[in-house]
């Protein structure tokens, strides 16, 4: 057993797990109830885990929780809380993005990370490597380009 | 009303669609308003529920795995109330195939692009209904005759004297109004056609959308499976405990392990698949994809091969087919579906006996579920009420989530732990036991001139689901889109001779039809290559009286002029199926390690009756992307029963970089005559032969065999 202390979405939180090992989407999912950050592939290929620690996207089904013992974690549950994040998920709605809308969490956090981050549109647009089974890819494209305001 | 197809011709029939895993017998519905049905609370019949807050809400039992179905069957709902858009809310359906399944096939599942084809009239008459009875009510509530009452839009009736009224203010005397056979459509097209925003993408933005796998209930415990590397072993012997795991379950096809959580299960079920004593399967040259290829050409090369069924002969195609003698080969393929399998399961028992099961399913074939329940050993008797299933949001399911394998693990495991169950796949189970795509060998035989074919002789060998399944030994799925043609073609012979196999087979997205148009357009093209003629022309000058088909074709030809695809690096394929037209004209480009990148995409779909044009358009947009990757990348092999298949990283998809703009025009048939047809899968099979076809003309290498870059991974430019 062990004790890990972290930020969770602004809120400090302690967790006791069995093992330091076990991944942070596991954590979030089955131990935190927050189901939003999905299980796809569980090898950092598919995205659909994507969250952001210290502001950085990352694939959370290979960072242990002991990795992110004193970070600060963003799940797709708090997206709507910072602007930038409220901003990107109006635009989802606007172009109609998703469509079984499973990876659409990791998607969003990822072009939210990168586009808080700095970088421009134009690469975070084309160089998101999250999977879309449904193939959403356009209007993923289309919601980012869009977004007024930002480079 | 009884129940019937709503459309002149099915091209995919209940049978053939569903082969022997059908067991319910058609059967009339009811529409609406069963039958001694008490309407209860604010339930308007069986489909439509209002609210104290005047929200309404269309209980469908069509699945909503990212199609679109939910908001678009609650459209046809909401025009006949004459509802407010923001009013209005869908909700999947209890399991009642009688009340809830497919007007055409009785059968409560999603599947073969027929919802919306079978729901429009059906739902559209039910919703008429609803609304007179709505106006009855009002006027059993507050006075005046029912013809004095109007529907005055936003769920509200109007009286010239009674005034303006909610349709919750009249709910409590629903239940006293008759119910007519039949009433008049509002029909004022205020949101049928529309480009309503989707009502389930709120959800899926801000994470609280429930899929199958988010379910979480009180006490539950988490569980994962190994089934035998070798498909179709069994389980000889387990061990009965392993350390870290709650429970370790001899599931009979699979050892399942429960566990404090998901990843402990998975890990822990990975670590026992080499201590489980399997059973194999004696034959496993049935499970080889190398020997099952050579079967096929084996097959190919017999003039009477064993269980061979002509679908279709028309005059004397033998000796009319000189040009072209070509065997075109599709891949077994995987679904993929981005939410692996899952299901969770909850046992209640009263004196020792189980009373109640709950289950909580990503499924898209809800039909079959309590047969799956009553499989279980001590739940034969389970009645339909003591069998209790929620259908949650599919990620994805492209036919795969049809099937009950995991259902049936999961009830298995509830039942021996005495707990609520999660079980979840890992995802190279997932890709290691799916319900394949079957393999296809097809050899086009074809001859003709610049006036069209003078004669075809099709032969397709293939794994036949049906036939796996022991049951319609016709299969007329393994030959959809290669019958039924739209191109009149005097000499044909259309045969299907089936590839036995004990690979797992299944039904994937677009189906008969997404290996047989690659072959057919492929031809047709290859054919027009060598005849020196433009492949739209060609195409067009074959069709005959099909009008409908032609003005596809027409209006593809015309979009050439503003999509700027170059004429050297084009292909187009087109395909009349699902009760639609669809036709594709895509331009290639090679990038720098010469391989295919789509650089433009153009699809013209007359899909008859639009409900929500966007919607078309995002369903031809995934079928670009389900189709691009499948022929370029992926195949699923066999060596001796085990799958090469692990996870992404050998099963190449898509991402962002290699999207190509598609562009979409769409095609509406007369709204007063026109029903629906299909779109859900009607973007997938046009595009392997479009690939091949724009390649052909760019290098003068025509690819006859799927996928294009076998062994491409997900990490190589």
């Amino acid at each position: 057993m062990a004790q890990i202390s972290f930020k969770l979405n602004g809120v400090a939180k302690t967790v006791t797990v069995d093992s330091s090992e076990t991944p942070l989407l596991w954590v979030l999912r089955d131990q935190l109830g927050l189901t939003g950050t999905k299980y796809g592939c569980g090898i950092e290929i598919c995205g659909a885990c994507t969250v952001l620690i210290n502001g950085e996207p990352e694939k959370s089904c290979d960072v242990s929780i002991g990795e992110v013992a004193g970070k600060s974690v963003m799940t797709i549950e708090a997206l709507k809380t910072d602007p930038l994040g409220a901003r990107l998920q109006a635009a989802w709605l606007e172009h109609q993005v998703p469509q079984c809308g499973f990876c659409q969490s990791g998607m969003l956090m990822a072009a939210f990370g990168r586009l808080k981050a700095g970088e421009s549109r134009a690469s975070t647009a084309s160089s998101l490597s999250n999977i879309c089974q449904c193939g959403t890819f356009q209007r993923v494209k289309e919601a980012i380009l869009g977004l007024p305001g930002i480079a | 009303m009884s129940a019937k197809p709503t459309t002149d011709t099915m091209i995919l029939d209940r049978r053939s669609f569903l082969g022997g895993a059908a067991a319910a017998v058609l059967m009339p519905v009811t529409l609406g308003f069963a039958a001694g049905q008490a309407d209860a609370g604010a339930t308007v019949g069986a489909y439509i529920r209002i609210d104290a807050s005047n929200t309404v809400t269309l209980i469908t039992g069509q699945t909503e795995m990212g199609q679109g179905i939910g908001s678009g069957l609650a459209q046809i709902m909401a025009e006949e109330l004459m509802l407010d858009w923001a009013q209005v809310r869908f909700e999947h359906a209890p399991v009642n195939p009688a009340l809830y399944g497919l007007p055409g096939w009785g059968l409560q599942l999603t599947g073969g692009s027929t919802s919306t084809m079978m729901w429009y009239a059906p739902l559209r008459s039910a919703s008429a209904i609803a609304a007179w009875r709505l106006r009855a009510a009002a006027a059993l509530t507050f006075g005046g005759a029912v013809e004095q009452w109007t529907l005055a839009g936003g769920g509200k009736v109007n009286h010239a004297i009674y005034g303006v009224k909610t349709f919750a203010s009249v709910l409590g005397k629903v239940a006293s109004t008759p119910v007519p056979a039949s009433a008049p459509f509002a029909g004022t097209k205020r949101i049928v056609g529309q480009r309503v925003r989707r009502i389930d993408l709120a959800a899926k933005v801000d994470g609280s959308a429930k899929f199958g796998m988010d379910v979480m209930l009180p006490g539950m415990v988490f569980a994962s499976v190994a089934h035998s590397p070798t498909l179709t072993g069994t389980v000889k012997s387990c061990p009965a405990k392993a350390s870290g795991a709650l429970a370790v379950v001899n599931l009979g096809n699979a050892v399942g392990v429960v566990a404090s959580n998901t990843w402990n299960a998975m890990r822990i079920a990975s670590s026992l698949q080499s201590k489980v004593t399997w059973a194999l399967p004696a034959n496993r040259a049935l499970l080889d994809s190398g020997s099952l290829a050579s079967a096929a050409q084996a097959l190919q090369a017999a003039a009477a091969p064993a269980n061979l069924k002509v679908f279709e002969t028309v005059g004397s195609p033998d000796g009319k087919t000189g040009a072209i003698d070509a065997t075109y080969v599709a891949p077994f393929l995987a679904h993929a579906c981005m939410e692996v399998m899952n299901a969770t399961v909850s046992v209640t028992k009263t004196n020792g006996l189980v009373t109640l099961v709950e289950l909580w399913l990503p499924t898209q074939g809800q039909s079959f579920v309590p047969g799956t329940v009553r499989s279980v050993p001590g739940l034969a008797n389970l009645t339909d009420a003591q069998i209790k299933v929620n259908s949650m949001l599919c990620g994805g399911g492209f036919g795969r989530k049809i099937e009950q394998d995991y259902v049936l693990q999961a009830v298995k495991l509830a039942i021996a732990v005495g707990k609520p169950v999660k079980l979840t796949w890992s995802r190279p189970q997932d890709f290691k036991n799916d319900k394949y795509r079957p393999y296809a060998s097809m050899r086009v035989r074809l001859g003709g001139d610049a006036n069209g074919i003078g004669g075809l002789v099709y032969r397709n060998v293939s794994a036949s689901i049906s036939f796996q399944q022991g049951a319609n030994p016709e299969d007329t799925g393994a030959v959809a889109g290669a019958v039924k043609l739209p191109y009149g073609i005097a000499n044909r012979r259309i045969e299907f001779a089936p590839l036995p196999t004990a690979i797992p087979l299944g039904y994937w997205r677009s189906v008969g039809e997404s290996y047989n148009t690659f072959a057919i357009e492929s031809a047709i093209d290859e054919l027009a290559l060598a005849l020196n003629q433009d492949p739209i022309d060609y195409r067009l000058r074959m069709l005959g009286a099909d009008q409908r088909a032609a003005r596809v074709l027409q209006t593809l030809k015309a979009s050439l002029r503003y999509t700027g695809m170059a004429a050297a690096r084009r292909g187009v394929a087109f395909l009349k199926g699902f009760n639609s037209y669809v036709a594709l004209a895509l331009e290639i480009a090679l990038d720098n390690v010469s391989r295919i990148r789509v650089t433009k995409a153009h699809y013209v779909i007359d899909c008859g009756l639009v409900i929500n044009p966007d919607a078309v358009e995002a369903q031809m947009q995934g079928g670009l992307v389900h189709g691009l990757y499948s022929a370029l990348y992926n195949r699923v092999t066999f060596a001796n029963g085990v799958p090469q298949v692990q996870n992404f990283s050998n099963y190449r998809v898509l991402t962002a970089r290699d999207m190509p703009q598609v562009t979409v025009d769409i095609l509406e048939g007369d709204p007063a005559t026109t029903m629906p047809g299909g779109v859900g899968e009607t973007g997938v099979p046009c595009v392997a032969p479009a690939l091949a076809n724009a390649y052909h003309r760019l290098s003068g290498t025509r690819v006859r065999e799927l996928p294009f870059y076998p062994g491409a991974t997900m990490s190589e430019d």
